[in-house]
């Protein structure tokens, strides 16, 4: 059964929460560079079933892209992507 | 006290002396309501990702501060007057700070830039043979 199991699965690779793997990186909302990781390029934020973050650490993305969105350090939306 | 950090944008087509009248004055607010001004930093004149009152530009400042939450709400106001400020946005960076360990700085443009290069990189999970890992843990 567990073969069975095995053939099922499509192996997702294992993410681990970049975050907590290098406590160096802090999550800043004026920092649009890293931010930028994290969104799609419709300026959508990636949810964590795809980013491999850690609940916690997604939590900090989301606030961060939200404050960086009312600031105009990222986008809403991209009414047209190139 | 506590310390906020108000990060807003001056309109884009103000001169060197406009920049400075926008510091006196906001920093002004903050000490004029016994607050204390950490750090003024403009960050200069960058894009902004949407347009803010027709304005595709702007100059980013964040001015990082100590004071009671009526200092914010002044602050706040102050900037909802003024025509030359697009947008503003406030955090709490602290709930309890002594204003004696933070010395007020007044010309201090630049406090190091913490860069987080580490971006480009991927988060390579430290354990790279995963087949080998699941199976010892379900047979």
């Amino acid at each position: 059964m567990v073969t069975y199991r095995r053939r099922r699965r499509s192996f997702p690779r294992r993410k681990v929460c970049r975050f907590c793997a290098d406590s160096s990186v802090k999550i800043d909302y004026k920092d649009p560079k890293l931010l930028k990781y994290f969104i799609t390029e419709r300026g959508k934020i990636i949810p964590r079933r795809i980013s491999g973050n850690c609940a916690r650490h997604q939590r900090e993305i989301t606030m961060a892209i939200k404050r960086a969105r009312h600031i105009a350090l990222m986008p809403y939306t991209t009414i047209q992507p190139h | 006290m506590r310390r906020y950090e108000t990060l807003f944008i001056v309109t884009p087509d103000s001169s060197e002396e406009e920049l400075k009248a926008v510091a006196d004055k906001f920093q002004g607010v903050v000490t004029g309501m016994n607050g204390k001004v950490a750090s003024y930093d403009e960050q200069g004149k960058k894009s902004l990702a949407y347009n803010v009152k027709k304005q595709s530009k702007g100059y980013y400042v964040l001015m990082d501060y100590l004071g009671q939450a009526e200092v914010v709400a002044e602050l706040e106001r102050n900037m909802r007057l003024d025509d030359r400020i697009l947008k503003y946005l406030t955090v709490k960076l602290a709930d309890q700070v002594d204003p004696a360990t933070v010395e007020a700085v007044k010309p201090k443009p630049k406090k190091e830039a913490e860069e987080t290069e580490v971006i480009e990189e991927e988060a390579q999970p430290p354990e790279a043979q995963e087949s080998e890992e699941e199976e010892t843990e379900e047979d």
